[in-house]
């Protein structure tokens, strides 16, 4: 997207509840995110004439037939393909689609409805690359894969899972003041240290939930906003394929957008009062905080040595619990923290109020090719005056 | 009975490597025609400059540790008896880098670094497989 858009931006919210297992619908998920969004802006369904959906189940469907089930009659439409990145480019794409007259108010949403076993079976099946070549070797999933490039890291840059488990526990943290979180117990570093391992270096509390959820929110002209709950997009910029050819990375595309990022926005990271990355695993999120220019390359370990990430942290992260703790409702994990941060720019965030808070980062990253994720997506936020 | 281990798709663009593996034990990689590089994995241009006119060598089947995973929970049952499956990126002597399953009685051992070879049995594994 570039420069973001001084007319245009997000004035609603909303997010479907949480299920490790249930009989439901992905509809009924995108459903109650999309309403919960509606009444959030304060529009009714015959506001919506442009939609956006991001959704690895939802297959053979759409947008269009989406919007189908949904009532609604729409001018422009739009199937995110950028898994865990795809929301928040979702999100520019709608802001210069409502900018151009393609639509007057498009409805984001994002979600799935997993559980552990089927999202198994969605990395079995995720592109000709995986299912020839990884598949057969019993690679594990993306466990498999994470592992690899966490220990790259580590041994390239002596980052510890002791420096990784201070962002996971603070954000355990941030989760036990979110209802909405499907793991809310709390977590000590030693019980991060010590759970089980899944594909070493990983162990369980490296690796998300698969769940069944949705997440939603609404971009119309600011104007329409209620008054004090609009949110403008300072920047947005995404990148796919980067680095061409490698496959356990220890960078993933943020690093190539990062400088015009800031420039658009006019602001630098020590100005970002949050950051909702993208944290299928921790060490995305310590990657991204470097890609993103909150530390030089390999030195995260002493950014996380250095810092708290709770909602009252020196750096909060991921201020609702991330997906880690929330759960991953497919690629609703791309929204998860773009929902998080328009409510705490509408200062809706509850018990995990970031005080006066006005403006923040939010990354993407997702679809997983022959090594590590190819899709990497960020935002600057602002708080309307 | 462990159900089968789950195959690589069969294509006209990866067929002699599938191939020269399932039926020889041979390790075999494409080579750009047009810009030299060597590409693994099979595809039907070069990703490097877009030649399609690709021919297929054989490689020595060695290589070397870039990083590694220890994997106790597999994407497949057929897996499940095997834990942990040591999933590797390999740099193979040819430049490519792969990602295989290395074979080896204890998975300690196992470090970034080590030089790998290809395993002899021919037809067991789906993919090149790799042993120390």
């Amino acid at each position: 997207m570039g420069a973001g858009s001084s007319t245009v931006g997000i004035t609603g919210c909303g997010h479907s509840i949480y299920l490790k297992k249930s009989d439901r619908t992905l509809f009924s998920f995108l459903a109650e995110a999309a309403r919960d969004a509606l009444a959030s802006a304060g529009l009714t369904r015959d506001d919506i004439d442009g939609l956006a959906v991001c959704s690895f189940e939802l297959p053979p469907d759409n947008a269009v037939t989406l919007g189908e089930q949904f009532g609604l009659s729409l001018s422009w439409a739009y199937l995110g393909t950028a898994g865990g990145a795809g929301p928040v480019a979702s999100v520019a794409n709608s802001i210069r689609a409502v900018e151009s007259g393609q639509a007057k108010a498009v409805l984001c949403i994002a979600g799935d409805n997993y559980d552990v076993s089927g999202h198994y079976r969605l990395m079995d099946r995720f592109n000709k690359a995986l299912i020839n070549y990884g598949v057969p070797h019993g690679f594990g999933g993306a466990n498999g894969l994470f592992a690899m490039i966490q220990r790259k890291h580590m041994e390239t840059y002596g980052t510890t899972r002791a420096q990784l488990g201070r962002l996971a526990v603070d954000m355990r943290a941030n989760a036990r003041a979110n209802p909405a979180a499907l793991l809310h117990g709390a977590m000590s570093l030693d019980d991060y240290l010590d759970a089980r391992v899944i594909a070493d270096p990983l162990r369980l509390f490296d690796c998300v939930l698969p769940c069944q959820g949705a997440e939603a929110v609404v971009v119309t002209t600011l104007d329409r906003a209620p008054p004090g709950k609009g949110v403008r997009a300072l920047a947005a910029r995404e990148r796919h394929n980067h680095p061409v050819g490698e496959l356990t990375p220890l960078r993933g595309g943020w690093e190539l957008f990062r400088d015009a990022l800031y420039a658009d926005a006019g602001m630098g990271p020590a100005d970002m009062q949050f950051v909702q990355a993208y944290d299928d695993y921790p060490i995305m999120v310590a990657i991204q905080l470097e890609d993103l220019g909150f530390c030089p390359k390999g030195e995260v370990g002493r950014l996380f040595d250095a810092n708290s990430f709770t909602w009252q942290g020196s750096l909060p992260v991921n201020t609702g619990g991330g997906q880690l703790s929330c759960g991953q409702s497919g690629a609703g994990g791309g929204m998860i923290g773009l929902v998080e941060a328009v409510r705490q720019l509408r200062h809706e965030g509850g018990e995990r109020q970031i005080a006066n808070v006005s403006r923040g980062l939010v990354s993407g990253y997702g679809m997983v090719g022959y090594g590590h994720g190819l899709s990497t997506s960020a935002i600057i936020l602002e708080r309307l005056p | 009975m462990t159900p089968a281990y789950p195959q690589p798709g069969v294509d006209l663009d990866n067929a002699r490597f599938i191939i020269a593996w399932r039926e020889r034990g041979r390790l075999v990689l494409q080579r750009c025609r047009g810009c030299g590089a060597m590409i693994f994995y099979p595809r039907t241009m070069c990703p490097g400059c877009w030649s399609p006119d690709l021919a297929w060598v054989e490689a020595s089947g060695r290589g070397v540790v870039v990083s590694y995973a220890l994997v106790h929970r597999p994407n497949h049952e057929s897996f499940n008896g095997e834990v942990p499956i040591i999933l590797a990126e390999i740099a193979l002597a040819e430049g490519p880098m792969m990602i295989a399953r290395i074979i080896a009685n204890n998975p300690a051992t196992i470090r970034t670094g080590l030089s790998v070879k290809l395993v002899s049995d021919v037809g067991r594994y789906p993919l090149p497989t790799f042993t120390t």
